[in-house]
């Protein structure tokens, strides 16, 4: 028994590392290869052989496209759509969790049965309705149309059913107004949801694609994502791979490393609740 | 009624935020996109009122058929890949005999976090037909290099192991905190019953987990018809890899022909739809509505 056990632990662990092979490997491959010379050969294996590093890579990068204007509005844009939806999903789920007004329900199932068709499949006349109120090419328009999101919605109020009651009546009784309990009261506690919220909200607007190509025409207001996504056509037909990647590598790093920070964060209780025993 | 509305005027405040830019951002262009999609439309001069003739169009178009296909074996391949790796993955990783579990569970979730669009572009290099690794490693091993972008026939494969690479680990996750939640007691009956560990996963785990995994199915799916990104950044030749939704994109706002795309946009509307009527009639039968 003894050693069976030992035998499935040894497969187990192979098998794990595998996996992690997989999903570490192409990360790292496209890091190798952004410091290469244009010169060094990237044909299958000898892709992993770094001669002479370099970073003119990466220097070339800022010269085909604005990095700085382009990483200003990748953060302004993840970092204000961030907060924003926090805050307005969270106030919208501490309504559906903690008050009892009428319609509360068919309201709530509502806001869940909004999640199934997306906003992507009426892209065509947003776009229409953008142009009109003139949010085309501002960064706006990434931000106030998911300012609140179902999803954002449904997840946090599940965090605020758990806040117990006492403690929003108490701090009623005391004379704090009803944003105030939401502000000072409720919020404190749910914060290691908003922290797990916030995580993936940041990553995935960061990742944002569809929306930036489509709201965005002017190349000043384009994201860092779209950027690089241009990168393989934007130097006539012949941008070095070298180059290329080095821009995966600069959109790419930051996700992962904002992802480890948040981890790190939130396991050393940084994050943790104010509600006692 | 003015009364209630005074009474709860907190709540309905602070949910009305969403309710706003739901009817502005969601609802209005829905409802617009199918309106738009009986004219003729360039984005600029006055619409003119077509009829059905973007639906006829849309049966004789090649692309628009090529299109549909393409999204339901990127749908049907994704669902099953995802769902039998994540439930892999996530058994594996919740196992009593795991070591080092949240270096594992951090590393493996890695992928979720990487952008589509810069992972796209990487995948474009791995599946290179002549500098890629894909095809160094299958010359390695004695086969032929594939042409896997420039061949209509082999270019929907990096698309698809990026979408399965990419989506894997976030549907680990939700699996693995549906394992987390399997009482530990239940495990030890039935092994005090005699059950192996097979028995034991197919008997007990997967039963309880079918909520889990419908919810998997449905989000897939729902990812899935939206696919985007990936086929966007990975373009085979032609249409050979084209999704709809890229396909509505390209028609409207590449060609500028407002009218047929959002005729496609809206059969990508009522496909959203049937699948969520699907899953509600599912779930009103198992009852848990």
């Amino acid at each position: 028994m003894k050693k069976r056990q030992k035998t499935v632990s040894f497969f187990l662990h192979f098998l794990m590392i595998f996996i992690v092979a997989l999903c570490l490997f192409p990360v790292l491959w496209m890091c190798v290869i952004s410091i290469k010379t244009v010169g060094e050969s990237i044909t299958g294996f000898n892709a992993l052989k770094v001669i002479t590093p370099t970073l003119a890579n990466y220097r070339r990068l800022w010269e085909l496209i604005p990095v700085w204007q382009n990483a200003f509005n990748s953060i302004f844009t993840t970092l204000i759509g961030t907060i924003t939806t926090l805050f307005f999903c969270a106030l919208a789920g501490f309504a559906f969790a903690k008050y009892h007004f009428p319609g509360r329900n068919a309201l709530f199932y509502f806001v869940i049965a909004t999640m199934m068709v997306s906003a992507e499949a009426g892209a065509i006349p947003l776009f229409v309705i953008m142009r009109r109120v003139g949010m085309i090419d501002s960064l706006w328009s990434l931000i106030v149309p998911r300012m609140a999101t179902a999803v954002g919605i449904f997840y946090l109020r599940q965090y605020m059913l758990a806040v117990p009651d006492e403690i929003i009546d108490a701090a009623r009784i005391d004379g704090c107004s009803e944003f105030g309990i939401f502000w000072r009261v409720v919020v404190p506690i749910v914060q290691p949801a908003l922290a797990s919220w916030a995580s993936l909200t940041l990553i995935a607007r960061w990742n944002d694609f569809f929306w930036p190509i489509l709201f965005l025409r002017a190349n000043a207001k384009h994201t860092l994502m779209v950027s690089v996504a241009q990168l393989p056509v934007s130097d006539g037909l012949s941008t070095p791979w070298q180059v290329v990647l080095a821009g995966t590598t600069l959109v790419i790093v930051p996700s992962i490393l904002i992802y480890l920070i948040l981890q790190l964060a939130q396991k050393s209780g940084l994050t943790e609740g104010s509600v006692k025993g | 009624m003015i009364k209630t509305l005074k009474k709860y005027r907190y709540p309905y405040l602070f949910i009305c935020p969403f309710f706003i830019l739901f009817l502005v951002f969601q609802l209005i262009p829905t409802v617009w996109t199918f309106r738009i999609s009986f004219v003729d439309w360039n984005g600029l001069k006055k619409m003119k009122p077509v009829g059905l003739a973007n639906y006829r169009l849309m049966m004789n178009d090649y692309m628009f058929k090529d299109s549909i296909r393409n999204t339901a074996i990127y749908w049907l391949v994704s669902v099953v890949l995802i769902m039998v790796f994540s439930v892999m993955i996530a058994t594996m990783l919740n196992s009593r005999l795991l070591r080092a579990r949240q270096f594992f569970k951090t590393a493996t979730f890695l992928p979720y976090v990487c952008a589509s669009v810069a992972m796209g572009l990487i995948f474009g290099m791995l599946f290179e037909e002549n500098a890629g690794l894909v095809n160094g490693i299958i010359t390695a091993l004695g086969g032929t290099r594939i042409p896997w972008l420039t061949s209509s026939r082999y270019a929907r494969i990096p698309v698809e192991v990026l979408f399965v690479w990419r989506l894997t680990p976030w549907f680990t996750q939700i699996v693995l905190s549906g394992l987390l939640n399997i009482p530990e007691e239940y495990y030890e009956a039935a092994t005090v019953d005699g059950a192996s560990t097979v028995q034991r996963f197919f008997r007990i785990t997967l039963p309880l987990l079918s909520n889990i995994l419908f919810f998997c199915f449905v989000t897939i799916t729902v990812d899935a018809w939206k696919l985007f990104n990936e086929s966007y950044v990975l373009a085979g030749p032609g249409s050979s890899n084209t999704s709809l939704f890229q396909l509505m994109y390209t028609t409207a706002f590449k060609t500028f022909k407002l009218g047929y795309g959002s005729a496609l946009g809206c059969v990508l509307i009522v496909i959203l739809l049937l699948i969520s009527f699907v899953q509600f009639a599912v779930r009103r039968r198992i009852g848990e509505v």
